[in-house]
C-alpha cells in the first residue's frame, strides 16, 4: 500500500500549527527537516502516528521527521504545496550528490533545477504563445488585428517577457538566498529605464528609446571609462541572470555571517542588492553583449552556403541556452527587406522541431512520472516553436536528448539551405511556421528530418538513469500491528544451516548481495520491536526472527567493527557496502554474557563464514527480544538499495 | 574547526542505539565530525567507526569537527551527546 504523500504532508501541516509556523523547511535522504516558530503548538503525540512518519526527534532546534528514503522527497514536494512554506536549500543533500560530479554537470543540473519549478509558467506561457501567434499568421482571418489577439497575446508572452524575475527567483531558491532580494535582481535586470533586450540590434528603437540618432545605447559614466554600464534589459536571458542571482547569494550569506546581527536586517540587504547590481551589469551584462555582438556577425556569415547553415542549425539550441538567440530577428528583418525571403527561419525552425523531436522521444521513452509529464506538453510548445521549456526542462538535463537535437537541427538546416525555401515573414517557427513558408512540400521535409533524426538518436541513446530511490521497498501493511516480542522457544540445538536467501542488494560500483545473517524469518523494518531500529534512523534495515543462533558473513569483506561485548558486528563487503549486524535489542546491558565471537576486527571474512554465536535462552531470560537487525549504514554512498521485506 | 569537550554519561558506554541517533543527527550536516581517544580518532558520522570507537562510561573525549557549517554542528553534537550519550 503506498503511502498517501498528500495526505501525510497536511496531517504533518496540521500538527504543527499550519505553514505560518514553519521558519522553513528542507530535506535529507530520509528525514523532514523544519525550523519551528513557536514549538508550543506542535502536537508531537499526533505526528508521532500520522502515518508516514516512522520517528521524530529535535535537533538543534530543528525538529526532524523520520519519513524514509524515497518517500521524504515526495512528502516534502507536498509539505510545500500544502503550507506554501518557502523551501529551504537542501545545501546538505546537494553538496552530497554534487561532490562526485564534474562541474559541467553539477552547472547544468543547477540550471535544471532553477528550471524545473518554473516549468508551469513557461509551459503555459509557451503553449499560448504559440497558438496564438499561429492564429494571428492566418491569412484572411483578420485575427492578428482583433483586441482577443491582444489580450491574449499579452497574457501568453507574460511569463516569458519577465522570465528574468521568474527564473531569479527560483535561483535564489536554489542557491539558498533570499527570494524577494533575487525577485529584486531579477526586476532590475528588466527595469524599463533600460532598453528592452529585445531591442538591442535595432536601430530604431534604440534612437526611439533614447532619443539619440546615432543607433548607440548611452552608458552610465559611474567612474568614467573604468565603471560604465550600457542601459539595456536582460529580456529572454537566462544564464546571466542565474550568474547575477548566485553572486547575490554568495554575497548576502558572507554578509550575514560577518555582519553583526543587530543591524544585519538594514546592512545585509543592501549591501547585497547594492554589490549583485554593480557587479551584475557592469561586469556579467558586457561579457553576455559582447558575446551577443559576436553570435550575431557569426550567424550572418554561417547563413551565407549550406555547410554554414548546417552548422547554426546545430549551434542555434546553444544560443537559445545562452539567451544569444534573441537577436535574430534583427537578422530576419534584414533578410526580408534585401530579397523578401527569410532563409533564416527554416535553419531556426529546423533546430527547434529537432528539440522537439528530442523531448518527445524522451516523453515516450521515459518510465519515471514526473519527468514524463514535463516532456509531453514540453514537445508540444517546441513543436509550436517555444523551445524554452524543452531545452532548459528536459533535453538539457539529461544532455544526450539535448545533442540528438543538435545533430537533427544540423541535418535539418542543411537540407533547408540545400532547398533554398524561405519564409515571408519572421516571428513563427515549427507547425505554424506553415502559415509563412514558401514551399509548405519541402518545409515538411526539413521538419521530418530533423524532428525524426533527433527523436531516433534520443530514442537509441539515451537511456533513464536508475532511479535513487530504493524501488522495491515495501510498506509494512498499517493494520498488522507491530509485532510484539513473542517469547522465544528456547532452542539450544547448533544450526547447521547456512541461509542463503538475499536480504537487502545494493550498488556503489556494481549491485551487491547482502544474504540473511541468520537462520530465521525476515521482518520489515518497521516490525523492530525498537523505535530507533524501526524508524530506520541508522539507515534501510531489516529485521528477523532468529531461528538459528550464529551469525553468518552476508558477503565476502573485511570485519570493520567487532563490538566489546560481541552483540553488534560491522562489515564491509568487497564492494563497499557498509553493514551492522545488531543481535537482539538492549542486548548491550548483557554485557557479552551469553555472545561468543570467532572473528576479529580487520579480519577477511567470505559469506557463509562464522561470525558469532549467540545464546537465546540467556537472551530469553534477560528479557530482551531476540531480533537480529541487519542495517545499511552507508546507503548515502549507495544506490538502489532494496530489501526484502 | 572547533574542539568539543565531553564526558560519556552512558553507563553502557557507546552502543548502537545512542550512536545510530548521533550518527542520524549529523548526517544533514557538511563539517567532517571525530571523535578522538588519544591519538586515535573515529569518524562520528560514520555508524560503524563511531561504534568501534568503543567509548566507556565516564571517559572524557575531545570531538572535533571541521567544516562550512561547523559552529551548528558543533552545538548538535553537544546536545546529540547529552542527549543520548
Amino acid at each position: 500500500m503506498a503511502l498517501d504523500y498528500r495526505k501525510c504532508a497536511e496531517e504533518i501541516a496540521a500538527n504543527i500549527g499550519g505553514g505560518e509556523n514553519v521558519v522553513s523547511a528542507a530535506h535529507c535522504a530520509t528525514r523532514l527537516r523544519l525550523v519551528i516558530a513557536d514549538n508550543g503548538k506542535v502536537n508531537k503525540d499526533a505526528l508521532d502516528n500520522v502515518e508516514g512518519v516512522q520517528g521524530m526527534f529535535e535537533s538543534n532546534g530543528q525538529l526532524q521527521l523520520i519519513i524514509g528514503t524515497g518517500t521524504v522527497n515526495k512528502v516534502f514536494d507536498e509539505f510545500i504545496a500544502v503550507t506554501g512554506v518557502q523551501a529551504g536549500t537542501k545545501d546538505d543533500v546537494k553538496a552530497a550528490a554534487a561532490a562526485k560530479q564534474p562541474l559541467w554537470k553539477q552547472m547544468l543540473k543547477t540550471v535544471g533545477d532553477v528550471f524545473v519549478p518554473i516549468l508551469p509558467a513557461i509551459v503555459a506561457s509557451g503553449l499560448m504563445m504559440g497558438l496564438v501567434e499561429a492564429l494571428a499568421k492566418i491569412p484572411g482571418l483578420g485575427f492578428g488585428g482583433s483586441d482577443w489577439f491582444a489580450f491574449l497575446d499579452t497574457v501568453a508572452n507574460t511569463a516569458f517577457a519577465y522570465l528574468p524575475v521568474i527564473v531569479a527567483v527560483s535561483a535564489a531558491r536554489v542557491f539558498g538566498g533570499n527570494i524577494f532580494l533575487g525577485a529584486v535582481i531579477g526586476l532590475l535586470m528588466i527595469h524599463s529605464a533600460f532598453l528592452n533586450g529585445w531591442n538591442v540590434a535595432n536601430t530604431d528603437a534604440i534612437n526611439s528609446f533614447f532619443g539619440v540618432t546615432d543607433g548607440v545605447i548611452p552608458r552610465w559614466h559611474l567612474l568614467g571609462n573604468i565603471i560604465s554600464i550600457q542601459r539595456s534589459g536582460y529580456q529572454g536571458h537566462v544564464i546571466p541572470v542565474i550568474i547575477a542571482v548566485f553572486i547575490m547569494c554568495k554575497v548576502e550569506k558572507w554578509l550575514h555571517q560577518h555582519v553583526p546581527e543587530m543591524i544585519d536586517l538594514f546592512v545585509t540587504p543592501l549591501t547585497t542588492v547594492f554589490v549583485t547590481a554593480l557587479v551584475t551589469l557592469w561586469i556579467v551584462g558586457p561579457i553576455f553583449s559582447t558575446l551577443e555582438t559576436w553570435v550575431l556577425a557569426g550567424a550572418k556569415v554561417l547563413v551565407r552556403n549550406p555547410i554554414g547553415a548546417g552548422a547554426m542549425g546545430a549551434l542555434y539550441p546553444v544560443t537559445v541556452v545562452m539567451g544569444l538567440h534573441h537577436m535574430y530577428n534583427v537578422i530576419e528583418a534584414g533578410m526580408l527587406a534585401e530579397s523578401g525571403l527569410n532563409t533564416w527561419m527554416p535553419i531556426a525552425s529546423a533546430a527547434n522541431f529537432a528539440q522537439f523531436g528530442a523531448c518527445l522521444a524522451v516523453g515516450l521513452k521515459v518510465k519515471n512520472a514526473k519527468t514524463k509529464a514535463v516532456a509531453i506538453p514540453s514537445s508540444l510548445s517546441a513543436a509550436l516553436g517555444i523551445t524554452e521549456p524543452a531545452i532548459f526542462g528536459v533535453n538539457m538535463r539529461f544532455m544526450k536528448p539535448f545533442v540528438a537535437g543538435m545533430v537533427g537541427g544540423a541535418v535539418g538546416a542543411l537540407v533547408a539551405a540545400l532547398f533554398g525555401f524561405g519564409a515571408t515573414a519572421y516571428g513563427v517557427t515549427g507547425i505554424p511556421g506553415y502559415l509563412t513558408v514558401s514551399n509548405p512540400l519541402q518545409y515538411t521535409i526539413v521538419l521530418a528530418i530533423a524532428g525524426g533524426l533527433a527523436f531516433a538518436l534520443t530514442t537509441m541513446f539515451w537511456h533513464e538513469d536508475v532511479p535513487e530511490a530504493p524501488a522495491a521497498v515495501k510498506e509494512a501493511p498499517a493494520a498488522e500491528p507491530a509485532a510484539a516480542p513473542a517469547p522465544a522457544p528456547v532452542v539450544a540445538e547448533a544450526d547447521t544451516n547456512v541461509p542463503t536467501e538475499v536480504a537487502l542488494t545494493a550498488s556503489k560500483t556494481v549491485e551487491s548481495k547482502v544474504l540473511q545473517p541468520v537462520a530465521g524469518k525476515m521482518i520489515p523494518a518497521s516490525e523492530i520491536p525498537d523505535p530507533v531500529f524501526a524508524g530506520e534512523a541508522m539507515g534501510p534495515s531489516i529485521g528477523i526472527q532468529p531461528e538459528g543462533e550464529f551469525v553468518y558473513a552476508p558477503f565476502d569483506g573485511k570485519v570493520a567493527m567487532l563490538f566489546p561485548t560481541k552483540h553488534a558486528v560491522g562489515l564491509m563487503s568487497d564492494t563497499g557496502v557498509e553493514i551492522l549486524i545488531h543481535v537482539g535489542v538492549d542486548t548491550v546491558s548483557m554485557d557479552g554474557e551469553g555472545f561468543e565471537a570467532f572473528v576479529e576486527q580487520d579480519q577477511t571474512v567470505k559469506a557463509g563464514d562464522k561470525l558469532i554465536h549467540f545464546d537465546r535462552a540467556k537472551i530469553a531470560a534477560a528479557n530482551h527480544p531476540d531480533t537480529v537487525i541487519v542495517v545499511v549504514t552507508n546507503s548515502f554512498d549507495l544506490t538502489d538499495v532494496k530489501k526484502a521485506v | 574547526m572547533i574542539e568539543v569537550q565531553l564526558i560519556v554519561k552512558d553507563p553502557k558506554g557507546i552502543h548502537a542505539r545512542p550512536a545510530g541517533k548521533i550518527v542520524a543527527a549529523l548526517q544533514g550536516y557538511e563539517s567532517f565530525v571525530t571523535v578522538w581517544k588519544g591519538e586515535q580518532s573515529y569518524d562520528v558520522k560514520k555508524l560503524l567507526s563511531f561504534m568501534g570507537s568503543e567509548l566507556k562510561f565516564g571517559d572524557t573525549v575531545v570531538v572535533r569537527v571541521e567544516g562550512k557549517d561547523e559552529a551548528e554542528c558543533a552545538e548538535t553534537v553537544k546536545k546529540a551527546f547529552e542527549e543520548n550519550l
